[in-house]
């Protein structure tokens, strides 16, 4: 191949890309805005923009409880899938998920806890949320550094395995002592995910967080390609690989916790998301990473309007992820048109 | 004379108390030099590497680069001089082999930068100097092991460095593939690189080294040329087989075993 | 490359400006010296979680959401209103019939709610109130109220919140006197019990079970302290046997040598989803069962249930209470006046007459009645 035929190739592929970035983006905003009017009320189907202005109970449905809760899908998209290839990366393993450094199971803890021992008071059970998520990653690092099995990593994942447990034995517990009226319901509402109760101040007490969170791992994502490589690869390239992975698993895990205090248990975005990302733009996670908060985006924004919309009722979210998500993820496995790297 | 670049000081080093690698190396790698580290599985060579790239420390003496301690320069300023070809890259994701060759470009970045037109320029200059220009765009799991390895050189090289380090090569290529790197690696020599190489094939030192450093496993190393190290008594004594090297001719030795 | 941002753009811009489209314009206004008519007086009420909820005028359009609206509900229609003023609320039942239908004429369009119907889902029936129990607070009132329409929260746990609640419900409607006759009627029998029970005399240990299959087996659960069903037995002149057990906020598993343990004077078994006599029944033919001092005296009872269990915190709270006194205290508290008791009070709360009491009520009667 000479040096023309190559630069072809590259334009090619570089216009390729282009068109799907562009395809990407725009329909996040076109299901973005489709959702937002899309709806029962004043009639099942569309809400027509003139019915807004007159309309003063379709106007405060649209601006006060679908906007915010759009809004919360989308990040609630971008976090996960984002969060799912940082730690895709960092343990070089793409079956990881956001949550799985006990950082899910400590939030449902949390959680629980508010539920049945705080009068399920929306501040408790956020607040308690966010702290045991924390705690929960706490306990896995912690453990890991007791350990002496394997490198650092697998440490890491055995420690996250035997945390996660530990919360949900606890969270069993919690369930037992529940009133089965009305606080064993809500706690496995709470465990399956949902965006019914999200209103302006829910969304924004978790913005600062999932923005921060966002940014640092949209500004460092190049340098995350290194964070996969072996350690000593990557001190030759001059990274110091335990304090990068640190900051963006902190990252990660901040907007994780954030979005779970107020969505419940939501999985399969963080990880099925980077999957297909790297199919459509490979792996440099300079690209797949955006990719996968795109993709991330519209995948939430399709289930939560499933989750209000397909029956007089309310599906919990983290069911309509875990089925497509898994569909998905068969129909990915099964087509084999790209070998799944060792 | 040339100067040192890279100098052991009265180095120790041991993994345990038990294990003691080395309890007093001097050793000097200098400027323009193609140095091999010549040894048995497990006698230190790869540890010596690894001092010289920083990542394991001394537990006693110090390793300078231009007479200045490692620990006084930065990670970035030691990327900038020193590069790594680990003896296995294991990459969890498959990229295309310029994606791949422009992770060398990380030590000349900040933290929040991306590769840029430069880096770019830079990292196609790499793959030529490896010889794999035609690779650019290929995926990484989809090559030989001899390309793979030149990738992997490529990518040291995208660093542009000052010192090469490279751990054991030639240790799954084929005859043809390890001809073809290390006619790469002597031409980078030629060109400028320092290169700092260990194997265990005395075969390779007597072909590109123009210095052979015998790590013998009992914290000693000897220093001198090819054919100076390498002779039949040495290799008997190393490998505790008998062994025999004969010049050929000038400029060629070869080793043979007895046969058996 | 560039031009597909711009048509994008465009394209956005397009679809945003159209909401913002000018309409009609709106009539003039009135001139300034007119004063606004007044079609009903304006409401204040303080609710079940302490909140001032102020409705400009009586709500016409009411709808019953969240968990446990099933009590609610009943609670609801114990007032004339409730028939055209609620217009919607969840499909609910303890068996085989729902008692509203029984009520409402139009059950069948009003009941298309499903279980967690949020916001969105509701929001097609336009009401201007909501009504919930208190403890769906913090997960379903925040987007209601985000949208401006009024939410009231009622408890109806206990016979205390049963009076101040109806008292709300009487706001609601605007019915307080209505609210007071069933108020009166609520503490009227529950006076009476009291006044008929003989002063002192030992009050009979009185154990209610909940009998159920939990994870596939049986399993006898008591209730929490705080919960009506508690309440119940001592408002009827018993004491309560399962005083030791922790506070929980559920129903507790007890095992068998725990009943015994407490030896208890009467046992009353409640099934929510069985014949509470059939269970008891099979009880007495348990060897277990046969040595407990409660059954050999012939007092494990079923609780009476019709379309529902008359132990709950629904409305038939008193005539389970009526019940238990009579059991307890059989020469005080006549048990043949139970029966006329409870027809009275279908007929009284809600307007049943004897044909369809016949009909609908007294086939669903099960548990150990007269």
């Amino acid at each position: 191949m000479n040096d023309s035929t190559l630069l072809e190739s590259k334009e090619i592929a570089a216009t390729k890309h282009s068109w799907i970035w562009f395809a990407l983006t725009s329909g996040l905003v076109l299901i973005f805005l489709v959702s937002l009017f899309l709806g029962r009320y004043p009639q099942a189907g569309f809400v027509q923009p003139g019915q807004l202005r007159e309309n003063e109970l379709a106007r405060l449905l649209v601006f006060n409880v679908r906007l915010p809760r759009l809004l919360t899908a989308l990040l609630l998209g971008m976090v996960m899938a984002s969060a799912g290839t940082v730690f895709q990366m960092i343990f070089a393993n793409p079956l990881v998920e956001p949550g799985f450094l006990g950082v899910s199971q400590g939030a449902a803890f949390g959680a629980a806890l508010g539920i049945v021992f705080l009068g399920a008071s929306s501040v408790a059970v956020q607040g308690l949320a966010i702290i045991f998520a924390f705690i929960g990653l706490g306990f896995s690092y912690l453990l890991a550094r007791r350990m002496h099995i394997g490198d650092w990593l697998l440490r890491l994942v055995l420690a996250g395995i035997a945390v996660s447990a530990l919360f949900s034995a606890g969270v069993g517990i919690i369930k037992f002592m529940a009133d089965p009226m009305r606080q064993l319901p809500e706690i496995t509402f709470w465990m399956l995910g949902g965006l019914a109760s999200i209103t302006w101040t829910k969304f924004l007490s978790i913005l600062p967080a999932c923005l921060v969170g966002l940014a640092i791992m949209l500004i460092f994502r190049w340098r995350l390609n290194l964070l996969a490589l072996e350690e000593t690869t990557a001190f030759s390239l001059g990274a110091a690989p335990r304090r990068e992975r640190l900051l963006l698993m902190t990252a990660a895990v901040l907007a994780t916790a954030a979005i779970i205090s107020v969505a419940g248990i939501v999985s399969w975005v963080g990880l099925i998301m980077p999957h297909i990302a790297r199919g459509l733009f490979g792996s440099d996670t300079r690209r797949s990473l955006p990719a996968a908060m795109l993709l991330g985006g519209i995948f939430a924004i399709l289930c939560d309007d499933l989750a209000r919309l397909l029956i007089i009722g309310e599906i919990p979210l983290g069911i309509l992820t875990s089925l497509l998500g898994a569909l998905i993820f068969v129909i990915l496995m099964a087509r084999r048109r790209q070998a799944v790297p060792a | 004379m040339s100067e040192a670049l890279l100098s052991f000081e009265a180095v120790a080093f041991g993994y345990s108390r038990q294990r003691q690698v080395f309890t007093d190396l001097n050793y000097d790698l200098e400027k323009g030099s193609l140095a091999v580290l010549l040894g048995p599985n497990g006698a230190g060579k790869t540890t010596l590497l690894y001092m010289a790239l920083g990542w394991l420390l001394p537990t006693a003496g110090t390793v300078c680069l231009s007479r200045r301690p490692l620990q006084s320069y930065t990670r970035g300023e030691l990327g900038r001089r020193i590069s790594l070809v680990p003896q296995a890259e294991h990459l969890p994701y498959t990229y295309s082999v310029l994606e791949y060759v422009q992770f060398g470009r990380a030590p000349h970045l900040t933290l929040v930068e991306m590769p840029g037109q430069k880096d770019h320029r830079v990292a196609r200059e790499a793959l030529a100097r490896a010889g794999i220009s035609a690779l650019a765009d290929a995926p990484m799991d989809k090559l030989s092991s001899g390309e793979r390895q030149l990738a992997v050189v490529a990518r040291a090289l995208a660093q542009e460095p000052e010192i090469l380090l490279l751990d054991e090569p030639t240790a799954h290529l084929d005859l043809g593939n390890q001809y073809r790197l290390l006619q790469t690696l002597k031409e980078l020599n030629r060109a400028g690189v320092t290169i700092l190489m260990t194997t265990h094939d005395p075969q390779i030192a007597l072909a590109i080294s123009t210095q052979t450093v015998l790590v013998e496993g009992n914290g000693k190393v000897r220093v001198g040329t090819a054919e100076q190290i390498i002779t039949a008594e040495t290799l008997t004594h190393l490998y505790h087989l008998p062994a025999g090297a004969i010049e050929i001719r000038p400029n060629r030795s070869g080793i043979w075993l007895r046969q058996l | 490359m560039k031009k597909r941002w711009l048509w994008l753009f465009l394209l956005i811009s397009l679809l945003l400006s159209a909401c913002t489209n000018p309409t009609v314009t709106q009539p003039a206004t009135q001139s300034s010296a007119e004063l606004p008519t007044e079609t009903s007086p304006a409401l204040t009420l303080t609710d079940a979680l302490g909140r001032t909820v102020t409705l400009d005028s009586l709500p016409q359009r009411i709808v019953v959401t969240g968990k446990a609206s099933l009590m609610v509900l009943d609670a609801m229609y114990m007032f004339p209103e409730a028939r055209e003023r609620v217009v919607a609320f969840e499909d609910l039942a303890q068996g085989d019939v729902n008692f509203i239908s029984l009520l409402d004429p139009n059950y069948a369009e009003k009941a298309w709610l499903q279980r967690d119907a949020g916001v969105e889902q509701f929001i097609s029936a336009e009401p201007d109130l909501v009504v919930m129990k208190s403890s769906n607070a913090e997960k379903y009132g925040a987007p209601i109220e985000a949208i401006n329409i009024s939410v009231v929260y009622v408890d109806f746990e206990t016979p205390e919140q049963y009076a101040r609640d109806l008292g709300i419900l009487g706001k609601i409607f605007g019915n307080p006197q209505r609210a007071e006759e069933l108020a009166a009627y609520y503490q009227g029998k529950v006076d009476a019990i009291n006044a008929a029970l003989p002063e002192e005399v030992t009050r009979p240990s009185t154990l209610m079970l909940q009998y159920a299959l939990k994870d596939g087996a049986v399993a006898f659960t008591v209730p929490p302290l705080s919960w009506m069903q508690t309440r119940l037995v001592e408002m009827a002149g018993g004491t309560v046997a399962w005083q030791d057990v922790q506070a929980s906020s559920g129903w507790t598993t007890v095992t068998i040598e725990q009943i015994a343990a407490w030896d208890p004077d009467v046992i009353l078994i409640v099934a929510y989803n069985d014949d509470p006599s059939t269970v008891v029944a099979s009880l007495k033919e348990d060897a277990q069962w046969k040595t407990l001092r409660a059954v050999q005296d012939g007092k494990l009872l079923g609780f009476p249930k019709d379309l529902y269990s008359w132990d709950q915190a629904d409305t038939r709270w008193v005539l389970g209470l009526q019940w238990l006194a009579t059991v307890l205290y059989p020469e005080q508290l006549k048990p043949e006046n139970l029966m006329p008791a409870v027809r009275e009070f279908y007929q009284f709360a809600y307007g049943i007459d004897s044909a369809t009491f016949e009909a609908q009520i007294k086939p669903a009667l099960q548990g150990a009645l007269p």
